[in-house]
């Protein structure tokens, strides 16, 4: 078996940062998964001679010849992150770079968009899908729901456009205060919502999503009442 | 069709990796000791790397084959356990980084991870191959120059003078029982084995027989005593056998005391089971059952005469005699030992010289033990106004007694040199499984001397190296004028080093993992100066990285600690003072056994392609009769 020098087909190029990282979490769990089957071992389990079918991890078995597999019954699964249809938080990632590649093109949208930058409904012709999709998809997945974010997001680029804008509302006003009603009672029932979620939230993720939720709630009233004034004016 | 596994890199490494993983926390002289705990309540303390691995239930016939080659290596070296796995594992490690870069595509294979198995069995053959070509050379050239040599006379002198030369060899022994039972006495019972080894190493030409004697014979020569505390442990002149007398032994002050071994039945056996004994159908007399008992015991007494007649006041016996003959024994004031062990009763007959006999009518010269003295000896102790007269003991418990016997032998020791002292070693311990402890660690000891004091086999390769390596530098000295010196100078060295001298110690914690390491790097950089190919680079850099995972580990705590260390080793070469310092040492050649034990290890492991799982039809009944056994054996108990 000589080793030849002639691999043109196959050159090997040292991994970039990206692959670097996931190389570096995969040993890292794979460590890990070491370091509890070892654990285990230690506590009495048996070492099995097959492996599990989803994961292909050792399977471990205890006292009461129950089968154990320690990546998949223990830790967070290594590509289940990155699958939208199971976490919400993958889904809102999608989301934002959705939105983001559509909004550079459509800045004109922006005046319309004032109306309701943070409201629940879809009611701009960026193609978002629905927040609600992103609930149902999470509620399948985990048991815990994380607050579609999606709000914020678009609230955040929306206020800044908002600025320069403003003085092209005033011609509209007398149009825009039962929208701008509309608006702010949207917005109050999802903080109030977001609120009864947070005293029932359990994991420090979700807690997170929630106070954030309610901070950018915060924020699109605080504009919408700015609007209002300036309306008013 | 049975169900068929492929297994993948990832497997053994997951295996491995695994196994590592147990072990870790226990490794290295601030390692932790794992607390075994039976179903029975019964809980042992242990650090030993054999002891854990044969603890783990392990079904996974990768895991299972690692943990039978530590235990061979283990058996033949006593140390190196927990070392074996992590070399193993990281060599695995390496292995796998260097197939994923270049898998083997000269063949077509089914998936990449085929190639990559495939470059992964190359390189484990290419890495045994340079380890049984290479290696011996360069830890005879770059390492053994740093250590020092103990040799055999290092025990002849008395122990009242320990200043400097039983040192090493104390100091080789500490380490491994620091390493092995812990800090607390580890001096004392490194003290207590040289005193073992002082005794016996007169026992033959070679230092290496009669470590091989000691190791082969060691169950019969200790006596584990539990109850007691470590520091109780002493040696004992003579041997003992592990049996009390049958018959109350009389004092014999005359001497020398004269024994036999039987292996069979002085009563002859005339009725077997199921004989029918028709007494009384003759003619002339009445015969009964009583005048036939009473022709047995008249020929009986016959053969006690005899015996007496010969002198023999001690007998041994293989198997338990009947109750006449002990009757008579007594009558005749005979000490018998019964039931003696066949190991006990083999080391008897080599020290003794007596050949042990069936027959007690053909008793010659020869068969017949000449002792010093016979007495018993209590060990564990008992009321002490229970203690016979003459046992040799040690102070009351409420523990139950066990009553020894102790024999010396006179220097009638024809097979062995005469001026050996026999002795048996008493080990005491607290508990019953520290005091298991304590003798494995014994052994284990023992067997690492030996290893020690092994000479290195000296194969053809390394004699055809030599005029290799004599061309090479003769072609390379027109090319490169710097490297020829480099080359010439290992050449002189080679020729008149090549082997590895016996006996050869370096300090401990690591040093011999830096040193090589340092040495393949070097060879790497210097194959890669000359016009070869590469063959070696890859190799050896591969060896170099993996062996440093052992220092890394053992100084975890500090990496600080761990990086000046391995600049220290790089830099300057150790000097003489180092051995002043408290690192202990270890052997030279029970590292280079670990290393070769572990590389053909990873060569097996790789070569391991399916599994094929079968099922007996025992195996899948005793998941269901398993709970019915145990209710039969509670209720037994």
């Amino acid at each position: 078996m000589a080793l030849n020098g002639d691999d043109e087909d196959f050159e090997w190029e040292p991994p970039s940062e990206a692959e670097m990282k996931v190389i570096q979490a995969r040993r890292e769990r794979q460590d890990k998964i070491s370091k509890l089957m070892g654990d285990y071992l230690l506590k009495g389990y048996k070492m099995l001679g097959d492996c599990c079918d989803v994961c292909g991890t050792i399977l471990l078995q205890d006292r009461q010849q129950k089968n154990y597999c320690v990546s998949c019954q223990e830790l967070d699964s290594d590509i289940d992150k990155d699958n939208p249809a199971l976490n919400a938080q993958a889904a809102l990632s999608q989301v934002r770079e959705r939105q983001l590649a559509a909004q550079s093109p459509v800045p004109s949208q922006t005046p319309e968009l004032n109306g309701g930058p943070s409201s629940g409904q879809p009611s701009v012709s960026v193609p978002q899908p629905r927040p609600e999709h992103c609930e149902g998809a999470a509620a399948g997945g985990r048991a815990l729901l994380p607050p579609p974010a999606v709000p914020p997001p678009p609230a955040a680029p929306s206020t800044t456009a908002l600025a320069p804008t403003r003085p092209a509302v005033c011609p509209q006003n007398p149009a825009l205060r039962p929208v701008l009603q509309e608006a702010e009672e949207a917005v109050l029932t999802k903080l109030r919502w977001a609120t009864t979620q947070l005293q029932g939230a359990a994991s420090l993720e979700a807690s997170i999503q929630l106070c954030s939720l309610i901070t950018s709630c915060a924020n699109s009233l605080r504009s919408l009442k700015e609007l209002k004034q300036l309306s008013i004016k | 069709m049975l169900p068929l596994e492929h297994l993948h890199l990832k497997h053994v490494l997951q295996t491995v990796g695994v196994l590592e993983a147990v072990i870790l926390r226990s490794f290295g002289p601030e390692g932790g000791q794992v607390l075994f705990t039976r179903d029975t309540g019964q809980a042992m303390l242990s650090r030993s790397g054999t002891r854990i691995l044969r603890a783990l239930h392990l079904e996974h016939p990768l895991a299972r084959m690692v943990v039978e080659c530590v235990l061979k290596h283990s058996t033949v070296t006593g140390d190196g356990s927990k070392t074996f796995i992590l070399l193993l594992a990281s060599l695995l490690r390496e292995i796998h980084t260097a197939a994923s870069k270049e898998p083997h595509v000269s063949y077509s294979y089914n998936s990449l991870e085929a190639a990559e198995a495939a470059t992964a069995r190359h390189l484990a053959d290419k890495l045994l191959a340079f380890a049984l070509k290479e290696l011996d050379d360069l830890i005879a050239m770059e390492v053994a120059s740093h250590g020092c040599y103990i040799s055999w006379e290092d025990f002849t002198v008395e122990t009242h003078s320990p200043a400097h030369t039983n040192n090493h060899v104390q100091k080789l022994f500490a380490s491994f029982f620091h390493m092995r039972l812990g800090y607390v006495h580890c001096a004392f019972i490194s003290e207590l084995t040289c005193e073992l080894l002082n005794h016996w190493k007169c026992i033959g030409a070679l230092p290496s027989f009669a470590l091989q004697f000691l190791k082969d014979n060691f169950p019969a020569l200790h006596t584990p005593v539990s109850g007691f505390p470590v520091t109780s442990s002493r040696l004992v002149e003579g041997q003992v056998i592990h049996r009390d007398f049958a018959t109350p032994c009389p004092q014999t002050d005359h001497q020398p005391v004269k024994a036999v071994v039987f292996t069979g039945y002085l009563q002859p056996r005339l009725l077997n089971t199921g004989d029918v004994l028709e007494v009384g159908c003759g003619v002339t007399e009445e015969r009964s059952i009583v005048h036939f008992s009473a022709w047995t015991e008249r020929s009986l007494k016959c053969i006690i005469a005899h015996l007496q007649s010969l002198g023999i006041s001690v007998l041994l016996s293989a198997v338990k005699q009947s109750a006449a003959v002990l009757a008579l024994a007594t009558q005749a004031e005979m000490c018998f030992v019964e039931c003696v062990s066949e190991d006990e009763l083999s080391l008897f007959a080599q020290l003794s010289g007596a050949t042990p006999i069936s027959d007690c009518w053909r008793i010659e010269p020869e068969h017949i033990a000449k002792l010093t003295f016979c007495r018993p000896i209590l060990l564990g102790a008992h009321r002490y106004e229970n203690m016979p007269v003459f046992s040799l003991i040690y102070k009351a418990t409420h523990l139950p007694t066990k009553n020894y016997l102790g024999i010396i032998y006179t220097s009638n020791l024809q097979t062995l040199v005469t001026d050996a002292k026999p002795c048996s070693l008493i080990i005491c311990g607290p508990g019953e499984g520290q005091t298991d402890q304590y003798a494995c660690a014994f052994q284990d000891a023992i067997s690492m001397l030996l290893t020690t004091w092994e000479p290195m086999p000296e194969t053809g390769t390394t004699v055809a190296k030599r005029t290799v390596q004599s061309n090479k530098c003769t072609s390379s000295y027109t090319h490169n004028l710097t490297d020829s010196s480099t080359c010439t100078s290992s050449n002189l060295h080679s020729l008149h080093k090549c082997v590895l001298q016996p006996g050869c110690v370096i300090p401990a914690g690591g040093t011999f993992e830096f040193l090589l390491n340092h040495a393949l790097l070097k060879l790497s950089h210097s194959c890669s100066a000359s016009n070869d190919t590469n063959i070696g680079i890859p190799v050896s850099r591969l060896l170099a990285s993996a062996l440093l995972s052992v220092p890394k580990q053992i100084y975890s705590h500090s990496p600080g600690q761990f990086l000046q260390t391995r600049t220290r080793h790089n830099t300057t070469p150790i000097q003489s003072e180092v051995f002043r310092q408290d690192l202990g040492l270890e052997s030279v050649s029970c590292k280079y056994q670990l290393l070769l034990a572990v590389l053909q290890c990873v060569t097996s492991l790789l070569r391991v392609d399916t599994v094929l799982h079968t099922h007996t039809a025992l195996h899948t009944q005793s998941l269901a009769d398993a709970s019915w056994e145990s209710t039969e054996d509670e209720a037994e108990d």
